[in-house]
């Protein structure tokens, strides 16, 4: 078994390269790259969680993009309602969305394939349903409905997003390697290779399920009050609209579902891609992005890093 | 008992006709396939269009397109079967849900660049009209639409039980090797299954089109409730989709009814929720687990 990174080599390659990452912005004058940037280092970060549930336990998830909305309208109220400053509100963020993603994981983690799927679809529809009729229903002003909520202008520019997100998607990355080198890892993986066996082996498989779910809640949340504060509007359908979860799951995909590299590959050509496409054939860019996804799935099933890896015959995934 | 409830009620079993008319292909598919098909709306959406091109075009009365539109959609069901999705059955499922989001994604968009956004409407000389009696409103589209979905679910089980095809296509569910063994022709019977499931979707789709909104993007809507009704009914069996659709729809109008009309989306969210976490086979318990 050829193992190509030790831990050495890897620091050698990773530490670089995230000081030439966070210098970026140092060197870019145009906003617009710096804002395409911002949104690939983003968009990393979010299949990154993607990925940490998913990705390696292959308990496919449909409705991430719950907590994402969670985290958007925790930091949204937090700063219109009760005055808070962002900092803390965005952490408040990601802990309001790994809180509520304890009872949620336990009962939904039973399940298995399409109905784990369906089942967390169909929280994510309830929650943006509830965003969307709460206040109506019990006469209370709080989520705003479908008027949505407008954030205070923050007066940052896009450096400071950009740092936000990077900041984030640091801790994801580091969160993957954690889960590459560790036992909690291995439960991960062995999940998804065979459950119930795995289980016999002595992995306490609702425990290591349950940390994994929470912890991509956490993160999505905090991405979500970033988003919030970033946009400064934010509505129910676009907090918890499903395309987030699509985006999130093609990006995962194409780079490779359970890999360290493959949410940061992905995401990075996904982004890309859709930026070209969508600024050169606006009418037709959605039929490409569904052109490239059928064609991803029919050549490169396993995604770039995971069909790499079978080629240079690593076994496991 | 008073009116409101009973017309209530009424509403509530045509919309669970109307439910069950377009998701019996999607539990077709997905109890024969395994393949969670999220184009489905996409081809209600096509068979609604067949019908209201046929309709603007040759001023056909859109129950008369209904051979035009089962026809066109099966041979478009069966070749995206042949020749893209039978390419991922050996593969995990996740391949195929993405697949067919894939699909749904291309379809839809190729749809809106053709048509464009505008919502189209089929008006015909009976499209607002009631049986009005005893203070109730039933709507004969509706009514008809109700008998057809039974006549389809029943049509489909006499097809599934009766025909040497529906054999193969019911042995392929139950063990895809040993049918193979038999001498079923897999690839063949998933595309034309993949067809039938089609079929049925675009005849539900020429259905609903004389009382509702006619656009490109109407299909997602339509693939979500045919997941909850599945899920309620039970994947993969077949008058399910029946016991899935009336429940469904007497929950949505009883809610709709009673406390509004917002509130009865998101009931069907958490019935859909709650019923994957304690009922996952479905309300009568014969559907399909993972």
């Amino acid at each position: 078994m050829h193992q190509i990174s030790t831990a050495k080599t890897f620091w050698l390659f990773f530490i670089p390269a995230c000081i030439a990452v966070a210098l970026i912005p140092l060197f870019i004058s145009s906003e617009y790259t710096l804002r395409v940037s911002a949104l690939v280092i983003f968009w990393i970060g979010m299949s990154g969680c993607w990925n940490i549930m998913s990705g390696y336990t292959g308990y496919i998830d449909f409705g991430p993009v719950v907590y994402f909305g969670i985290g958007s309208y925790t930091t949204a109220i937090c700063m219109t309602r009760f005055g808070a400053l962002f900092f803390p509100s965005a952490i408040l963020s990601g802990v309001v969305s790994a809180l509520i993603a304890l009872p949620i994981g336990i009962p939904t983690l039973r399940l298995r394939g399409a109905y784990f799927a369906i089942a967390t679809f169909a929280f994510a529809e309830t929650m943006k349903q509830v965003a969307l009729e709460f206040d109506r229903t019990f006469g209370v002003k709080f989520f705003e409905g479908s008027h949505g909520i407008t954030l205070p202008i923050s007066g940052h520019d896009n450096m400071f997003f950009f740092y936000c997100v990077f900041a984030v998607t640091l801790a994801i990355v580091l969160v993957h390697y954690a889960i590459e080198h560790s036992k909690f890892g291995y439960g991960l993986k062995a999940i998804h290779e065979a459950e119930a066996s795995a289980e016999i082996a002595g992995v306490n498989t609702t425990g290591v399920k349950l940390r994994a779910y929470v912890t991509s809640a956490f993160f999505l949340g905090i991405l979500g009050g970033i988003e919030a504060y970033w946009i400064t509007y934010i509505t129910p359908a676009d907090a918890f609209s499903v395309q987030k979860t699509v985006q999130m799951v093609i990006m995962t995909l194409l780079g490779g579902m359970g890999t360290f590299l493959g949410p940061i590959v992905g995401a990075s050509f996904f982004t890309l891609l859709s930026e070209v496409l969508g600024t050169k054939f606006v009418e037709y860019y959605l039929i490409m992005v569904g052109a490239v996804i059928i064609g991803i799935i029919l050549v490169l099933p396993s995604g770039i890093i995971g069909t790499l890896k079978a080629r240079k015959g690593i076994r496991f995934i | 008992m008073d009116t409101v409830l009973i017309q209530a009620i009424i509403n509530g079993l045509l919309l669970g006709g109307v439910y069950a008319a377009y998701s019996a292909g999607f539990s077709l598919i997905f109890g024969v396939m395994g393949v969670v098909n999220l184009a489905h709306g996409e081809l209600i959406m096509l068979g609604a269009f067949t019908s209201y091109w046929l309709f603007v075009w040759f001023n056909m009365d859109p129950y008369i397109t209904i051979p035009f539109s089962m026809a066109a959609l099966f041979v478009f069901g069966y070749i995206i079967q042949k020749y893209i999705i039978n390419r991922v059955i050996e593969l995990p499922h996740i391949m195929s849900y993405i697949l067919t989001f894939g699909i749904h994604l291309m379809v839809a968009n190729t749809a809106l660049q053709l048509w464009t956004h505008d919502f189209r409407t089929i008006t015909t000389s009976y499209s607002g009209a009631n049986a009005a009696f005893w203070g109730l409103n039933i709507p004969y589209a509706r009514l008809i639409t109700f008998f057809l979905a039974l006549v389809i679910i029943g049509a489909l089980w006499f097809f599934m039980s009766r025909t040497e095809t529906g054999r193969a296509i019911r042995a392929t569910s139950m063990d895809k090797e040993v049918a193979r063994i038999m001498g079923v022709n897999i690839r063949e019977i998933y595309a034309i299954t993949f067809g039938i499931g089609a079929a049925i979707s675009g005849l539900a789709g020429t259905l609903i089109s004389p009382f509702v909104i006619i656009f490109p993007e109407m299909g997602l809507n339509y693939t979500i409730i045919a997941f909850c009704v599945v899920v309620l009914g039970g994947m993969g069996y077949m008058p399910g989709a029946l016991w899935g659709g009336v429940i469904l729809g007497l929950a949505q109008s009883l809610t709709a009814a009673y406390l509004s009309a917002g509130i009865s989306v998101a009931t069907t969210f958490l019935i859909l929720f709650f019923m994957l976490i304690f009922r996952p086979a479905g309300i009568v318990g014969k559907g399909l687990v993972a």
